[in-house]
């Protein structure tokens, strides 16, 4: 039996423990974001406060309004990876995040920050393409 | 990899809606000797659009990576940066998958010099790379221009701004992002005198495509620009509706028939808006 956890849960809290051992909360990954010009409220923001919000949220707390604004702006580019000096997954971090602030990881619906990002009716349009796409033969044999 | 590898390949979910893409990429890939499980849709999702719901993520990915192991070929080779990504850093973290990773231009890059005694048909084109920075776990952008610089007739042209993000899906969370990428774009083609975008993933393509009905450059997945070299044409009918104009021509090109497969109200409430939808710069 293999010593992985067992559930996503089980992952992610694994990732998130590791995470608040290793972050020292310097701000570096926020400032080699390249999206923090398009978020509500972060011009000027302080880095470190910023990301003080974002351990917050995975620590299943309501961060500081900056940091929701970052988690919103997030596209998944990989810029923080690379800036963090303790060789955290700062993508996967800030992913994690969201995904608290969607309240997926305990924190209350009431104060959840942010909607799911799948579409309305997203499998029955998956769906529909795959028929104008593929013959009824391939849909059965490569997508069942 | 030996010549008769087997693998199972992952074309994901929203690839779908580009029936040329997929079948283009299965086409290259039994060209370079590969035999091909292909596997898609909504029955392999990873789940990483259910962060809101982890449970249906867990039961997505837990189930995914039965199927693949079931498959029994012990590879598996992702189309979509966003699958790949969520195989390595969240399904692969909790379950147990019996099969190797890898992205469908690496394995092609790999085969590169066998797919180049394939591209025997000139294409006569001016290309410019859209490229995106974020897919950090595998470099595909070079992996890509060595595999268009196979392609006789092609000039790939040196320009065009790296953007945000994996893909521009990424980037439609942002519209304002997604605007500027666009601008930025169709200015860097103009500047470098490019009568042709490659785009390298399927959402680019789905949201860039619409630009060939105003700028003076077409957009083109550049698999079918290998395709193409190879004596191959597949339909970009997603394009084509794209660019139909008017409801009533989207309607007249998607078809009756597959309208009514499809379910009509769906085709209105969800299929037509997307369609009517241009890119905004």
């Amino acid at each position: 039996m293999s010593d992985k956890p067992q559930t996503l849960v089980e992952h992610l809290q694994a990732f998130i423990d590791d995470t608040l051992t290793r972050c020292t909360r310097c701000g570096k990954c926020y400032e080699a974001c390249p999206m923090t010009k398009y978020g509500e409220g972060l011009q000027n923001a302080d880095a470190k406060h910023v990301v003080s919000g974002v351990i917050d949220w995975l620590q299943q707390k309501p961060g500081n309004a900056q940091s929701v604004s970052w988690l919103k702006v997030c596209t998944q580019s990989a810029k923080c990876i690379d800036a963090c000096p303790k060789g955290i997954n700062a993508m996967k971090m800030v992913r994690v995040a969201q995904m608290s602030a969607m309240g997926s990881l305990g924190v209350p619906a009431e104060q959840a920050a942010l909607s799911g990002r799948d579409a309305k009716d997203f499998f029955r349009v998956i769906n529909a393409f795959s028929q104008t796409q593929m013959t009824s033969q391939q849909v059965q044999k490569w997508q069942r | 990899m030996n010549a008769t590898e087997k693998i199972t390949f992952w074309y994901g979910c929203n690839a779908v809606r580009h029936g040329d893409i997929i079948h283009g990429a299965i086409a290259l890939l039994e060209a370079v000797g590969v035999e091909v499980t292909p596997a898609g849709g909504a029955g392999y999702c990873c789940g990483t659009s259910k962060d809101a719901n982890l449970r249906a993520a867990e039961g997505m990915g837990q189930r995914t990576v039965k199927k693949f192991n079931a498959h029994g070929t012990g590879k598996v080779v992702s189309w979509c940066p966003s699958c790949y990504r969520h195989m390595n850093g969240f399904m692969g973290e909790y379950t147990q998958p019996q099969f190797e990773l890898s992205h469908f231009t690496q394995l092609l890059h790999a085969r590169r010099d066998v797919l180049a005694q394939k591209l025997t048909r000139r294409v006569e084109r001016k290309v410019m790379l859209h490229r995106h920075f974020g897919f950090h776990e595998v470099d595909v952008n070079p992996l890509v221009e060595d595999l268009l610089r196979l392609v006789p007739g092609i000039t790939l042209l040196e320009g065009g701004t790296a953007a945000p993000g994996h893909m521009c899906s990424a980037l439609s969370r942002v519209p304002a992002s997604l605007k500027d990428v666009t601008r930025g774009l169709c200015d860097d083609a103009a500047a470098c005198g490019a009568d042709t975008v490659a785009t390298v993933f399927h959402s680019c393509q789905r949201l860039l495509c619409g630009l060939e009905a105003s700028e003076p450059f077409r957009v083109v997945n550049y698999v079918s620009l290998l395709t193409e070299s190879m004596g191959l044409t597949f339909a970009d009918d997603y394009k084509a509706w794209k660019l139909a104009g008017s409801e009533d021509e989207v309607i007249a090109k998607v078809g009756e028939e597959r309208i009514a497969a499809i379910g009509e109200n769906l085709f209105r409430e969800s299929i037509l808006p997307e369609l009517m939808r241009r890119p905004s710069k």
